[in-house]
């Protein structure tokens, strides 16, 4: 078997699918040739390369813009696309990013002003001192705590107090207004109704004028 | 008179025709990557390869009534469409040269973690060109084959249908286009060592 007709069949040979006896002859050849054995083993590279050579993906607008050209109907999003859509993106607004850095600032300083300062514990590192800053914190928040049940008992008093007044002054007013009502009702009954006398007609004072 | 018993390809194509918008949907997700691939293989160019796909699939959704399951797979009908319409581009370009523009390089998925990183990106970046200025050196029938054979994957059958040739001559265009290729390898590295 000459090199020219081993050319020819280098890749159905690197692909196995040549006959089993032209496969033997090709074979016997490479061990033989070290210019068609070379061109085999480029032939493998070349291969090698095509096959890691990237595939690309098509852009998703790409595929918009076909489907609008073509059918005139927008694609069908991916339920990934659909949930950055419906919650990503409104979160991803320069309004949210202006509310969620004032609502930070605002719980940094609530942290700040309720707990107390734990650089004074950390500075000392002593258990003791922990202990003291976390014993102080607690005292800090049971006081808060008391403090917030006072004025929860003292508005729930006041309430109390202004509920028993509106209640009086409702049934004074009540009162006030079904007075009059009953003694109408009693001169109904007791004495005979005055009938007011008619005024003159027109006329008749004209007359008697 | 007999039912006509439809193929998976033809339902699809029928449901395109009847106006059923998911289907033709469907045929742009399946075959649109490939249509973009094969673009790009013939021009190293991203935005020329997304012009051609939106022209190709554009003539596909016009001629769909033109489809006969019988005369083949439907992917093999769109390829059809879309390697016509790539040499008219090919043609096209040839005689009128796009002044500017640069051909993009995609580099490789080289793996090898033992290699430093500056290295394996300088060898994917050439590899890449290799493969590309290779390709770009062979004749449009050789550098057709090893597109659709050795980077598309098609098999012979298909490669034989879509080009409507003999399985024999694919082969054989495959092989000249790989030898070329080796070739050309060899003669960049002797140029190297030199």
């Amino acid at each position: 078997m000459d090199c020219s007709k081993v050319e020819q069949w280098l890749s159905e040979y690197m692909e196995s699918s040549l006959p089993p006896g032209d496969m033997e002859g090709v074979k016997k050849h490479l061990e033989t040739c070290p210019g068609c054995s070379a061109l085999l083993a480029e032939m493998q590279s070349v291969l090698a390369l095509c096959h890691r050579y990237p595939s690309l993906e098509m852009d998703p607008d790409l595929t918009e813009r076909i489907l609008l050209r073509t059918s005139g109907r927008p694609r069908t999003l991916s339920f990934k696309e659909r949930f950055i859509q419906s919650f990503v993106r409104p979160v991803l607004t320069p309004r949210f990013a202006v509310g969620a850095s004032l609502a930070t600032l605002f719980l940094i300083l609530m942290v700040n002003l309720m707990i107390p300062r734990m650089s004074e514990a950390v500075s000392t590192l002593s258990s003791r001192g922990l202990l003291g800053v976390v014993d102080q914190g607690v005292r800090g928040l049971y006081g808060e705590a008391l403090k917030a049940y006072e004025t929860k008992n003292e508005w729930q008093a006041q309430f109390g107090r202004f509920r028993t007044n509106a209640w009086n002054s409702l049934r004074s007013i009540k009162e006030q207004m079904n007075e009059p009502v009953e003694g109408r009702k009693k001169s109904q009954e007791g004495e005979p109704r005055k009938i007011a006398p008619k005024e003159k007609s027109s006329a008749l004072w004209l007359w008697s004028a | 008179m007999e039912p006509r018993v439809l193929s998976g390809d033809q339902k699809l194509v029928e449901r395109c025709l009847q106006g059923d918008d998911t289907a033709w949907e469907a045929v742009v997700n399946s075959y649109g990557k490939r249509i973009y691939n094969l673009g790009y293989r013939y021009t190293s160019r991203r935005e020329e390869a997304e012009d051609l796909t939106q022209e190709i699939l554009v003539r596909v959704y016009q001629n769909l009534k033109s489809y006969r399951a019988e005369s083949g797979s439907l992917q093999n009908w769109i390829l059809r469409v879309a390697r016509n319409l790539i040499i008219d581009h090919y043609r096209q370009v040839r005689r009128y040269p796009q002044a500017g523009g640069s051909e993009e390089l995609e580099t490789m998925n080289i793996h090898d973690d033992k290699v430093p990183n500056p290295q394996r990106a300088f060898e994917q970046v050439e590899a890449s060109r290799f493969l590309r200025d290779g390709l770009q050196s062979l004749s449009p029938e050789l550098k057709e084959a090893i597109i659709l054979r050795d980077l598309e994957g098609l098999a012979y059958n298909e490669m034989a249908e879509l080009l409507s040739v003999p399985e024999g001559t694919v082969k054989s265009r495959i092989n000249r286009g790989r030898l070329e290729l080796a070739k050309l390898l060899i003669k960049r590295r002797s140029q190297r060592a030199m």
